[in-house]
């Protein structure tokens, strides 16, 4: 198991070096020149050309695109991220700032989604054909077809603003003395993201079950007087939770790499909203940056969910 | 009433209800089970032998339904009509397993994948037996796997169903079946997915189990070959209906019914050389949602006459326990 584990990292360099590359590439790809970001309009205006030039060197930006690369690699190799192009920030005081907060919020929503998809996943299938299943399926659909925006403003609308129950957005504020008061923020964004996520694992869950339930050794574990709930949940359960682990497991990225939408409504700090804020502004270290988190934050996901699939089914082996 | 009758299955009908259309699986189904006897269900495929043994359990599917008749258990003090008993209740849940046990067709998928074979003997245990330890319970599967036959039972005990045969997952399914003693034994083509070899070595574990535990064996097959070496009794099945039934001499020396008779000349017998005429059956099954108004084999019988597209016959007696459902037997009796 552990060779494995050791043998699945190291195949992930070269793929990681590609993944990088292409970033790289597509950043290199946009039409905005980034210089334009660093300088105030007014002072490009007055800048002589040559003023200009000198900056760029300064920058990097003129140096052949493969030397940039490599450059550029090399640093992230010795933990130097770049620096913001808008503020001259370093790039991993950034990350290291809006990380814990994407975290947490994630942490939340998959939780949510977890116990609750996987639940109502199971009860649906158990009652299938029922009208809870149906109400349920009505509910997921909708879950999943109405935007998360339309549900975040109804949300504050009705708890922020008319109850007043918890706060319009943001994390935390500097006289919070305990986690409860901090906690009070990440309800509602929580929710939302939980509940669009709840509707595909519930989907999930349930068909899956419903697979497992129609298999033979569901009726030898009838035949041989086992209580509902072991039949259930320790045979039809048990093994129908290989696919809801994998589908589980290849959520994990957002943990890192936030959700953009709900993020933004709920001014939350994390990773979602610097990202949008990056793109916007052309701030291409940056993109790079938390592109490549999320998407090591995918490998890892994938081996994760490759380790706990052999786990959990003992019919699976690490090769 | 005789006394080794522990189980008395009466006029059972069981309908399925798919696609808004009845399906009428089984009709007026009666047979009697008895104790260190084995009772051997046969008939073309889709004629309701599955059925019969699953509504005994009350483990039918949903979207079907016990439309009349009784099922009688006598293990126990006062006879229980299992047909009445709650599917979900602890009654029949102690009788599954505990009393009445069910093997199945195959061994490849009738045991969870995800759990060795000893733990899924154990929990058939720990069931049945409340006071029984986690450890002796681990005890008794590898006695009674080896008891099956199983090799080194006390290494594979804790292997997975995968990593056995499909002889040993019977073997081991059997083992299961077995634990809590049960005073009947339902097995629903235990060896159709096996190989001749290892069928012979099955059958010859459950006639041992048979005279060993004076269970009584409800072996539900279509193969005639294994009625001739096994069965006390025989049950012949025609869609839905049990056409004829009787000892196995009755049934096997004197065929009643045309579909009887025509089932053992289908099949090459064991000793009468190698010239013996197979004919195979005439036409084939009818669909079970247009079926032949009166009896239902007559489409395809040499016998049928207008008295036979009228009605299915009703249950005639012959002698003894030897019955048919036919409007000409005695004819098919004098061809003999
Ligand atoms: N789950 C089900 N849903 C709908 N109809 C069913 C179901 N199971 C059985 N039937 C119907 O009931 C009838 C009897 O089926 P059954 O499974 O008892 O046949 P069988 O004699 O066991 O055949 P085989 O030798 O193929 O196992 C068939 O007409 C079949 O179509
Ligand atoms: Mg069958």
């Amino acid at each position: 198991m552990l060779s494995y584990i050791i043998r699945r990292l190291l195949t992930m360099i070269p793929m990681l070096l590609v993944i990088c590359f292409l970033i790289f590439v597509g950043m290199e790809l946009m039409p905005t020149d980034p210089i334009s970001y660093m300088v105030g309009p007014e002072q490009i205006a007055n800048m002589t050309p040559e003023k200009l030039e000198e900056m760029r060197e300064a920058l990097g930006l003129n140096r052949p695109f493969i030397v940039r690369f490599f450059e550029w690699l090399g640093g992230i190799a010795r933990g130097d991220f770049g620096y913001s192009l808008t503020n001259g920030q370093p790039i991993k005081d950034i990350i290291a700032a809006k990380l814990p907060a994407t975290i947490e919020l994630s942490l939340y929503a998959l939780l949510i989604s977890t116990v609750f998809g996987v639940f109502l996943g199971i009860l649906s299938a158990v009652k299938r054909g029922s009208t809870t299943d149906s109400a349920l399926t009505v509910l997921g659909m909708v879950g999943i077809s109405i935007p998360e925006f339309f549900f975040g403003l109804v949300m504050i609308l009705v708890f922020a603003i008319n109850l007043k129950w918890l706060p319009i957005g943001g994390r935390t504020l500097p006289e919070y003395t305990s986690y409860w008061q901090q906690f009070r923020h990440v309800i509602m964004p929580a929710t939302i993201l939980g509940i669009s996520m709840t509707a595909g694992v519930m989907r999930y869950s349930r068909s899956s079950m419903l697979d497992a339930l129609n298999r033979d050794f569901l009726k030898t574990a009838r035949a041989k007087g086992l209580p509902k709930w072991r039949i259930y949940i320790l045979h039809g359960f048990r093994v129908a939770l290989t696919p809801v682990v994998v589908l589980i497991g290849f959520r994990l990225p957002t943990l890192v790499g936030g959700s953009v939408v709900v993020e933004q409504i709920f001014q939350w700090p994390g990773i979602g909203d610097a990202f949008v804020t990056a793109v916007r502004g052309n701030n291409y270290p940056l993109v790079m940056m938390i592109a490549l988190l999320t998407v090591t934050m995918m490998l890892a996901a994938s081996l994760i969910v490759d380790v706990l699939t052999a786990l959990i089914d003992p019919r699976v082996r690490l090769e | 009433m005789n006394q080794d009758i522990i189980l008395e299955v009466k006029d059972l009908s069981v309908s399925f209800y798919t696609d808004n259309r009845k399906n009428n699986a089984i009709r007026n189904v009666s047979f009697v089970a008895q104790r260190g006897k084995t009772l051997c269900i046969v008939g073309e495929s889709g004629c309701g032998k599955s059925v019969s043994a699953s509504a005994i359990l009350r483990l039918l599917p949903e979207l079907s339904r016990i439309e009349n008749g009784e099922i009688k258990y006598y293990g126990r003090e006062e006879p229980i009509n299992i047909e009445k008993v709650d599917p979900d209740g602890d009654l029949i849940r102690e009788i599954r397993g505990g009393e009445i046990a069910m093997i199945f067709q195959d061994p490849m998928t009738a045991l969870n994948p995800v759990y060795t074979v000893g733990y899924q003997i154990s929990e058939m245990l720990l069931e049945h037996n409340k006071d029984m330890k986690k450890d002796e319970a681990m005890k008794k599967s590898v006695e009674l796997l080896s008891a099956m036959g199983i090799p080194q039972a006390d290494q594979r005990v804790n292997e997975y169903p995968h990593q056995f045969s499909g002889g040993m997952r019977q073997r081991a399914m059997i083992a299961m079946a077995m634990s809590c003693n049960p005073k009947i034994l339902l097995a629903d083509e235990p060896t159709t997915a096996l190989d001749v070899t290892v069928q012979a070595q099955i059958f010859e574990l459950m006639d041992n189990l048979k005279k060993d535990y004076d269970a009584a064996i409800v072996l539900i097959t279509h193969d005639m070959g294994v009625v001739t070496e096994l069965a006390d009794n025989v049950s012949v099945m025609y869609m839905g209906y049990v056409v004829e039934d009787g000892t196995v001499d009755e049934v096997l020396r004197t065929p009643a019914h045309p579909y009887t008779k025509a089932l053992l000349a289908s099949i090459p017998i064991l000793g009468r050389g190698r010239n013996q005429k197979i004919e195979p059956i005439r036409g084939s099954t009818p669909d079970p949602f247009n079926r032949p108004p009166g009896c239902q084999f007559e489409p395809r019988c040499d016998y049928a006459t207008e008295k036979c597209r009228e009605a299915m016959p009703e249950r005639e007696f012959i002698s003894g326990e030897h019955n048919v459902r036919c409007y000409c037997y005695k004819e098919v009796l004098k061809d003999e």
